[in-house]
């Protein structure tokens, strides 16, 4: 079996070759590359500051036998910094999940070993299968003052780092977004959508645990997002919307009572509804042509797209009046 | 429990458990602001820890999900007496310590005395909804403050505090149990899928 050895970037290295003497015939080798003489010091392989590349399996042999006299697996890499710890609860009153990872990479394998004590009382973490740096705390009290105090501890070969975080149960909720989120336009509506979306799954208990909303919504011309809370349902119609342009639209989650909000959802994207133009251009067209031969010009008292019969509302009369603009506009050109 | 079944008791049910959740709500919110001014005015360091004290009713509960509704009712309408029990007793420790120079501190905490008095005798009407007798306040005369140095008196006064912020929070949560199992639900468990 091949024995592992691990050092500090930087370190300087020296190998015996098992149980050969110093003066004895060897040779060295690295990743199936021999290594000239230059790092040997008698039989004794020496490797100054090593860096990560050195990293790999090292081969002593004897000199003229080729006998495999020592084998081992240098892995070159540093202690571990202070590890970065976040808890969070995102389906209470169920319980608490905590998460880690290290701001730097260490190049050789880390422990990770975490406690979590509520006042006297040291509860179990259960570990995550994935992701792997993850578990999870079931509350066994809700409503207590007294805080969490979580300690994680990272080691490896190298050395060891530790953090800590303490705080209290409400502080740490945090819903995830909401999900589902759906915008529709309103039909004959032109400064409309109309917003849904579901409570996020993870939230256990959303009838008894109601959450509250925060909608945030713009044009994608523009850079300032309007908003609305909403203390109960999961949708909202937008009322203001400019007619014509797309919009962006996230919603957030907070626990009507406790912690904070969730991040945005998913944006989704809509457009108010517009009436059909495909008419509005055919009776220009046909006009324009008309109106060249005048000298002066009177529009059209009636168009089809005027036509009352049609039954659209307020949007039919602002397409009247911007047609007779539109068809007064040419008149005066051709005059 | 015949009572507790009829069309104008679930109403009414609904409408004092509504009432209430607001009531707690509100009473959550003052209790904040209050605790920023007692910091303030006391001195003290508002992420100080403060050991459990004794004669606090504790918010804290294991298996919360598990209790009946009269069992919340219960629990709530002990606490609340015991907190204003234990306020009035704070508004005579801030009267006898600052006189007339109480500030801000006096008002706040009579006006959170006020709604504690207003909930309590809001869960007692709930109680009698669910056909239970409200339990008598034990004995006339509340328990003497026990004698206790200035600073003792203002790190018992911050428990006192954050442990009604606490049951106010609770106190939604519970009603909000009650609300959605009806009235004379006391055999029925506030079981939520949580716990």
């Amino acid at each position: 079996d091949s024995h592992i050895q691990y050092e500090r970037v930087g370190a300087d290295v020296t190998m015996k070759c098992g149980s050969m003497d110093w003066d004895a015939a060897v040779t060295w080798m690295a990743n199936g590359t021999d290594i000239d003489d230059s790092h040997l010091n008698g039989s004794y392989l020496i490797l100054k500051n090593v860096d990560l590349t050195q990293s790999g399996q090292y081969f002593c042999y004897e000199g003229s036998s080729w006998h495999l006299k020592y084998q081992t697996i240098l892995r070159v890499g540093v202690p571990p910094k202070e590890p970065v710890l976040m808890c969070r609860s995102n389906n209470y009153p169920k319980g608490f999940y905590c998460s880690w990872h290290l701001p730097s990479p260490t190049y050789i394998p880390n422990t990770f070993n975490i406690s979590v004590i509520h006042g006297t009382r040291e509860m179990v973490c259960e570990k995550d299968v994935f992701p792997k740096n993850r578990c999870h705390i079931r509350y066994l009290q809700l409503f207590s003052t007294v805080k969490y105090k979580v300690t994680l501890t990272v080691t490896n070969a190298l050395g060891k780092n530790s953090t800590s975080l303490t705080f209290d149960e409400f502080a740490i909720v945090k819903p995830d977004p909401p999900e589902s989120v759906v915008a529709k336009p309103v039909p004959n509506n032109p400064r409309r959508l109309e917003v849904s979306w579901q409570n996020p799954s993870s939230w256990p208990d959303p009838e008894s645990f109601p959450l509250k909303f925060f909608l945030r919504y713009r044009p994608l011309i523009l850079d300032q997002w309007q908003h609305v809370e909403l203390s109960d349902g999961t949708s909202h119609t937008i009322t203001d919307a400019y007619a014509g342009k797309e919009y962006i639209i996230q919603v957030a989650a907070k626990d009507n009572d406790i912690g904070t909000w969730s991040d945005w959802s998913v944006a989704v994207h809509a457009t108010p509804w517009t009436e059909e133009p495909k008419h509005l251009t055919t009776e220009v067209q046909i006009t324009e042509t008309t109106s060249t031969s005048t000298s002066s010009f009177m529009p059209p008292p009636t168009t089809k797209i005027c036509d009352k019969g049609a039954g659209v509302g307020s949007g039919a009369v602002a397409v009247c009046w911007t047609a007779g603009l539109v068809l007064a506009a040419y008149g005066v050109l051709f005059i | 429990m015949a009572a507790a079944d009829t069309p104008s008791a679930s109403l009414r049910h609904h409408d004092l458990c509504s009432r209430g959740i607001r009531l707690a709500r509100k009473m959550r919110s003052d209790v904040t602001d209050l605790l920023d001014i007692y910091v303030e005015q006391q001195g003290l360091d508002a992420s100080i820890s403060v050991a459990a004290v004794e004669g606090v009713p504790a918010a804290a509960a294991e298996r919360w999900a598990e209790q009946t509704g009269t069992q919340r009712l219960l629990d709530n309408l002990a606490a609340y007496r015991a907190f204003r029990v234990l306020l009035a007793q704070m508004l005579e420790e801030q009267r006898e310590q600052l006189g007339d120079a109480n500030g801000e501190l006096g008002p706040a905490l009579a006006a959170v005395l006020l709604q504690v008095s207003a909930f309590a005798y809001h869960l007692e009407e709930l109680l009698e909804l669910e056909s239970r007798r409200t339990p008598a306040e034990e004995g006339s005369e509340p328990p003497a403050p026990p004698r206790l140095s200035l600073f003792e008196q203002k790190l018992r006064g911050l428990g006192v505090l954050r442990e009604l912020a606490q049951w106010a929070v609770r106190s939604v949560r519970d009603l909000r149990q009650l609300a959605k199992h009806g009235p004379g639900s006391s055999a029925a468990l506030g079981l939520a899928d949580s716990q």
